[in-house]
């Protein structure tokens, strides 16, 4: 399947205030399952009127321990965000990849999403 | 400074301490009325007339959702809190969720998150306040990264670079750094006491100091100029399209 799908930021936190990690945490969880479905995603934070680097990191960071670079950019654009929430989002992005540069991060990383995988 | 003494006051009462405040000034008694300080601890609380207030607040560890609905209820929808252009209202709503995630992700409290703040109109400041009784700045960077430094120094390193301890599934490494450019274009101050360490950063750039007793987690205080007439709206050349 490769159909793409857009998911509502609004929609999955169920609140405008984008703050907490955990609520990025659930982003996170969807745009996760899409992908893994091979699937294209659009993330539209339309009526979202707070963000925070902690809701990023979890919602989207975490993407770069889990898929590469290219992978992301071919299946995951963003839309109706505001200019200076985006250039929040490219900072979290750029933090993402230093933060997956370490390698030992990156095999943390990889062995705790194992660990849940293997608790579910 | 409610947050920073109503986490100490917390410590204490979690110690099964009895809590009595006596012969509190009557300025102080009545500020610490007001803002409903001392509610927590016997007294009534009397309406805050002049509003400048913003309401002494103890949030669970996981609560960004209440702290995020108590900043919009009692800053951003309350007309008398200062009237300020929207990019900094925005700025400002989003570093005080910043600080608090912090407290929520780096903290391991167990006893809560406490926060309060004071608008003054005459200085046209804002401060707000955040305070946990978590393991410290200190005590993170030594368990996480294994750096043995002083509790000062810790602080300065948290907002320095990339600089993070977060291990783990989910980056981070971004809420003091933003915290920090936002003041230093606001001209505001930020301060962070944590565990034996005093860090701040005003007009004058960043200074710190080792203190001598010990503040039980930490607190953070950031005070914003509110006549700043500063556009926080980026005109960004950025696309949709160039993030990844």
């Amino acid at each position: 399947m490769n159909e793409s799908i857009t998911l509502s930021v609004f929609e999955i936190v169920g609140s405008p205030l984008c703050v907490a990690s955990d609520d990025g945490e659930k982003v996170y969880e969807r745009i996760e399952k899409a992908m893994r479905q091979g699937r294209s995603v659009a993330l539209s934070f339309l009526n979202v009127t707070s963000l925070t680097s902690a809701f990023l990191n979890a919602a989207i960071g975490q993407l770069y321990g889990e898929f590469s670079e290219a992978e992301i950019r071919a299946k995951l654009t963003v839309k109706d965000m505001e200019p200076d929430d985006l250039a929040l989002l490219r900072r979290v992005v750029e933090t993402a990849k230093a933060y997956f540069q370490d390698p030992s991060r990156f095999a943390e990383a990889r062995r705790a999403a194992l660990e849940e995988d293997d608790e579910q | 400074m409610c947050a920073a003494f109503g986490a100490i006051l917390y410590h204490i009462g979690d110690r099964l301490n009895s809590i009595h405040l006596t012969s509190i000034p009557r300025n102080v008694e009545k500020i610490l009325s007001k803002n409903g300080f001392l509610s927590h601890y016997g007294r009534e609380q009397i309406p805050a007339n002049w509003g400048t207030t913003i309401p002494y607040r103890r949030f669970a560890a996981k609560g960004d959702r209440y702290f995020a609905a108590y900043v919009e209820e009692e800053f951003v929808r309350r007309s008398e809190m200062p009237k300020m252009s929207s990019g900094l209202v925005k700025k400002f709503r989003e570093s005080v969720f910043e600080i608090f995630s912090n407290a929520v992700i780096h903290s391991q409290t167990r006893l809560g998150i406490f926060s309060c703040g004071q608008y003054f109109p005459n200085r046209n400041t804002l401060d707000f306040s955040v305070a946990d009784l978590g393991i410290g700045i200190r005590k993170n960077v030594q368990d996480n990264l294994g750096l043995d430094l002083s509790a000062e120094d810790a602080i300065e390193w948290a907002t320095q670079g990339t600089n993070t301890t977060k291990r783990g599934r989910i980056p981070g490494g971004l809420g003091l750094k933003l915290l920090y450019e936002f003041v230093q274009l606001n001209r505001g101050q930020l301060q962070i006491v944590s565990d034996t360490g005093y860090w701040c950063l005003g007009r004058d750039g960043a200074q710190k100091i080792p203190l001598k007793g010990s503040f039980p987690g930490t607190a953070v205080n950031i005070e914003i100029n509110t006549s700043d007439v500063r556009s926080y709206c980026l005109k960004s050349e950025l696309s949709e399209t160039d993030i990844f």
